[in-house]
C-alpha cells in the first residue's frame, strides 16, 4: 500500500480535517488559559510587592529610616525573593541596589538591578518594583524578579506546547491508522473484484465483523456477485444446451443428405431426403426463434408497451381458440374465468404466456384428460392456474419444468423445443408474475400469481 | 403483377426476384433505402417487398417518405429481426404487412397477393358472397342456399376473412395473425381445427365443398370452376 494511497484515502482526508480544527481550539483554549494564569500571576506578584512595602513603610514609621534600613539589610542578605533601594532624597543609593526613576515619582516601574561591579557584562536584571515615596523625602523602592513568573509562564506555555504537539502526532498517526483500516478493507474489495474479473466467480468480499457500512456495501455487493454467477451459470448452461439441441438434427440432416448424396438417387429418395432436412431446419430455426423471444422478454424492454388488461378475458379468448383442438384430442378444456383479473401488461406476451401453457398441457395429457384454466383474486392481487389431471411430473423435477430445454424424462413427446415452459417463466415474470408448478395428484399444476412487491 | 423489392442483399433480393419472375411478375430491384424510394416515387407498383435494415435510409424511413410523398402502394416488411416491438414500428410507421427471415416463398406470395388486393376503404360491402354462401356482416348471418348456417363468433371471423381473400391462399400464419391476433405459431393445431369444424357446418352434405386446403401452403375459400 503506498504512502500517497494512504494520504489520498476518503478517511485520512476526514482526519485531516478533523484534526485542523482539533488543534485550532486546541491552541485557542491553550491561548485563553495562559493569558488568563499569566494576569493571576502578575496580579499575585503586584500583590506580594505591595504586602512587603507595606510592611517596610510600617517599619519605617515606628523606627525610621535607619530602622528600615537594618531591614534592608537583612533582607538583602536573607533573600526572600525581593530586591530592594532606598534612595536618600538627594538621589544617593542608601541602601539596596534598586534605583529609583528620575524625577522621584513613586508608582509601578520596571527597574534595573545597579550594574554589578565585579560582572559588569552580564546583562542587570529587570525587575517589576514599587517606588514609594517616604515622609522624610527619600525614596524605597521593593522589587521582584520577573524572572520567576516567566519561568511559570515559559513552563504553563511549553505544557500547552507539548499537548498541541501530542495532538497533532496521535491525530496523524490515528487518522493514518484509520485511513489504512479502511484501506485494507477498499483492497479486499479491489481484490475480490479483481480475482472476479480473472473468472473466479466463486469470490466474495470477506466480511469485517463489525457491521457498519462498508460491511452493509460489501454485503450488497456479495449478493450482487451471487446474481451475477448465477447468471453466467445459466448462461453457459444454455450455450451447452443450445449446442447439443443443435448438434442432434444438424448430425440428423447430414446423414440424410449424404445418404440421399450416395443412394440410388431415385427422385423419390432425393425429394424425401430434402423434406426430411428442410423439416428439421424449421426445427432448429424455431428454437432459435423461441430463444431469441426469451431474450427479448427477460430483457424487459416492452414494458413500455404495458397497458392495463383482463386477464381473465384473455384467458377466456385463448382457451376459446384451443377448444376444438382439445376436442378433437378427447379432451375436456374447461375455463373458470368469470371474475375479471385486472393486471398491467403486453396483451400479445400475455396471449402467448397462456397459450404456451395450454401447448404443454394438450401436449402432456393423454386423450379423455381434463385441462382447467381457473382464476381468482387474491390478497395481494390475481392468481391464474392451468391444472391438468396426465400424468404430471415427477416431484423433484417440478423445479426444472422452467428451465430453458428442460424436457421431463418421462415425457415422451417428440417434437417441442424444451422452451415453451421457460418462456412462459421469462413472459411472468416479466409481468411480475410469480410462476410456479406443482403436483395436481394427479396431473400437473402450474400457478401464476401476482409477486409480492419487492423491497 | 409489378413488384419493387427493395433489398440490400444481394442473395436474398435474387432469390425473391427469381421466384416472382418465375410466377410471373414483373419484378425491379432496388439496392439502398434512397434507391428504394426513388423507385417507389418515380413508378406505380401494386406492392413494395421492403427489407427493414438498408444502406442509406432504412425501411422505415423509406416508407414514411413515400406516405409524406402520398404514394399509398402496399408494403410488405422483411426483417431479420423477430422483435415484437419491430413489427408494431414497421405498422406504425406506415407498412402494411410484416414478413420475418426466413420465410417460405408461399408465405411471401399470399402475403403479396393479399395486399395487392387490398380493397380500398370506404367501400367495404357489408355483404360477402361465394357462390351459394352469402354472409350479412350487419346482421351478422350466414346462409347458404338459402339455409342459415349457425357459426361461433371466432368461426364467423374465418369465414370472413376467407371471403374476403376469396379465390386467393391464405396462409396459417395469416389466419392466426388475422383472426385470432395470435402473432407466434403454437404448437396446436387450432387453425386446422378450426378450418375442419367451419368446413363441417359449410360444406358438409353439399357437392361443392367451399374451403380447400391447399397443400404447403394455406387454404382457400373458392367457388369451383363448374366447367372444370
Amino acid at each position: 500500500m503506498s504512502r500517497t494511497r494512504l494520504l489520498r484515502t476518503t478517511s485520512f482526508r476526514l482526519a485531516t480535517i478533523y484534526l485542523a480544527l482539533f488543534t485550532a481550539s486546541a491552541l485557542a483554549l491553550s491561548a485563553f488559559v495562559y493569558l488568563s494564569i499569566r494576569h493571576e500571576i502578575l496580579a499575585d506578584f503586584d500583590e506580594r510587592i505591595v504586602e512587603e512595602t507595606d510592611a517596610l513603610q510600617t517599619a519605617f514609621a515606628k523606627g525610621g529610616r535607619e530602622r528600615l534600613e537594618q531591614i534592608l539589610e537583612a533582607r538583602g542578605e536573607g533573600g526572600g525573593g525581593f530586591s530592594y533601594g532606598l534612595e536618600g532624597p538627594g538621589g544617593t543609593l542608601l541602601s539596596g541596589e534598586l534605583r529609583a526613576p528620575a524625577g522621584g515619582a513613586g508608582g509601578w516601574m520596571e527597574a534595573r538591578e545597579a550594574e554589578d561591579d565585579e560582572a559588569p557584562e552580564a546583562k542587570p536584571e529587570i525587575v517589576r518594583a514599587l517606588a514609594t515615596r517616604l515622609s522624610d523625602g527619600s525614596i524605597l523602592v521593593v522589587g521582584d524578579e520577573q524572572r520567576r513568573s516567566n519561568e511559570i509562564l515559559r513552563g504553563v506555555l511549553s505544557a500547552f506546547g507539548w499537548a498541541v504537539a501530542a495532538t497533532l502526532a496521535l491525530g496523524t498517526i490515528g487518522g493514518l491508522w484509520l485511513s489504512a483500516q479502511f484501506l485494507s478493507r477498499i483492497d479486499s474489495m479491489r481484490l475480490t473484484a479483481r480475482r472476479l474479473m480473472a473468472g473466479d466467480w466463486s469470490r466474495r468480499i470477506p466480511l469485517s465483523p463489525v457491521d457498519d457500512d462498508l460491511t452493509a456495501l460489501a454485503r450488497t455487493f456479495n449478493r450482487l456477485f451471487d446474481r451475477i454467477e448465477k447468471l453466467l451459470i445459466a448462461n453457459k448452461q444454455v450455450s451447452a444446451d443450445i449446442a447439443h439441441d443443435l448438434r442432434k438434427p444438424l448430425a440428423s440432416m447430414l446423414r440424410r443428405l449424404e445418404a440421399a448424396r450416395d443412394g440410388d438417387a431415385s427422385p423419390a429418395s432425393v425429394s424425401a431426403a430434402i423434406e426430411a432436412a428442410i423439416a428439421e431446419i424449421e426445427g432448429v430455426l424455431e428454437t432459435f426463434n423461441a430463444l431469441l423471444r426469451i431474450g427479448q422478454v427477460e430483457a424487459g424492454a416492452r414494458r413500455a408497451a404495458f397497458r392495463p388488461l383482463n386477464l381473465a378475458e384473455v384467458a377466456r379468448e385463448v382457451v376459446e381458440a384451443f377448444q376444438p383442438a382439445a376436442e378433437e384430442e378427447g379432451k375436456t378444456l374447461v375455463a373458470r374465468l368469470d371474475a375479471p383479473l385486472p393486471m398491467s401488461g403486453d396483451k400479445e406476451l400475455v396471449v402467448q404466456m397462456i397459450a404456451n401453457l395450454l401447448d404443454n398441457a394438450l401436449r402432456h395429457t393423454p386423450p379423455g384428460a381434463g385441462i382447467e384454466v381457473a382464476g381468482k383474486r387474491t390478497q395481494g392481487g390475481i392468481s391464474l392456474t392451468v391444472v391438468d389431471d396426465g400424468p404430471g411430473v415427477a416431484p423433484d423435477e417440478l423445479k426444472a419444468i422452467f428451465q430453458r430445454f428442460y424436457r421431463a424424462e418421462a415425457a415422451r413427446t417428440p417434437a417441442g423445443t424444451g422452451l415453451g415452459l421457460s418462456l412462459v417463466a421469462a413472459i411472468a415474470e416479466l409481468h411480475g408474475l410469480e410462476c410456479a408448478a406443482s403436483d395436481n395428484c394427479p396431473g400437473l399444476r402450474v400457478t401464476l400469481t401476482t409477486a409480492d412487491e419487492e423491497e | 403483377m409489378k413488384i419493387l423489392v427493395v433489398e440490400d442483399d444481394e442473395e436474398t433480393a435474387d432469390f425473391i426476384a427469381t421466384g416472382l419472375e418465375a410466377r410471373g411478375h414483373e419484378v425491379t430491384v432496388a439496392k439502398d433505402g434512397r434507391e428504394g424510394f426513388e423507385r417507389a416515387t418515380a413508378d406505380r407498383f401494386d406492392v413494395v417487398i421492403l427489407d427493414r435494415m438498408l444502406p442509406q435510409l432504412d425501411g422505415l424511413g423509406v416508407v414514411a417518405l413515400m406516405r409524406a410523398e402520398g404514394v399509398s402502394t402496399p408494403v410488405l416488411f422483411l426483417t431479420n429481426l423477430s422483435g415484437i416491438d419491430d413489427r408494431v414500428d414497421g405498422l406504425e410507421a406506415g407498412g402494411d404487412d410484416y414478413l420475418v427471415k426466413p420465410f417460405a416463398f408461399e408465405e411471401l406470395m399470399a402475403r403479396l397477393s393479399a395486399l395487392a388486393r387490398r380493397p380500398t376503404l370506404g367501400s367495404s360491402p357489408t355483404v360477402l358472397k361465394a357462390g351459394d354462401l352469402e354472409m350479412d356482416l350487419v346482421a351478422r348471418t350466414v346462409r347458404r342456399g338459402g339455409e342459415d348456417i349457425d357459426l361461433q363468433p371466432r368461426e364467423f371471423r374465418l369465414l370472413e376473412f376467407l371471403l374476403r381473400s376469396e379465390g386467393r391462399i391464405v396462409t396459417r400464419k395469416m389466419l392466426l395473425e388475422q383472426v385470432w391476433e395470435f402473432h407466434f405459431d403454437p404448437k396446436t393445431n387450432i387453425v386446422e381445427t378450426h378450418i375442419s369444424r367451419l368446413r363441417t357446418k359449410i360444406d358438409r352434405g353439399r357437392e361443392v365443398s367451399l374451403i380447400q386446403t391447399v397443400r404447403g401452403a394455406g387454404y382457400t375459400l373458392r367457388v369451383p370452376n363448374p366447367a372444370a
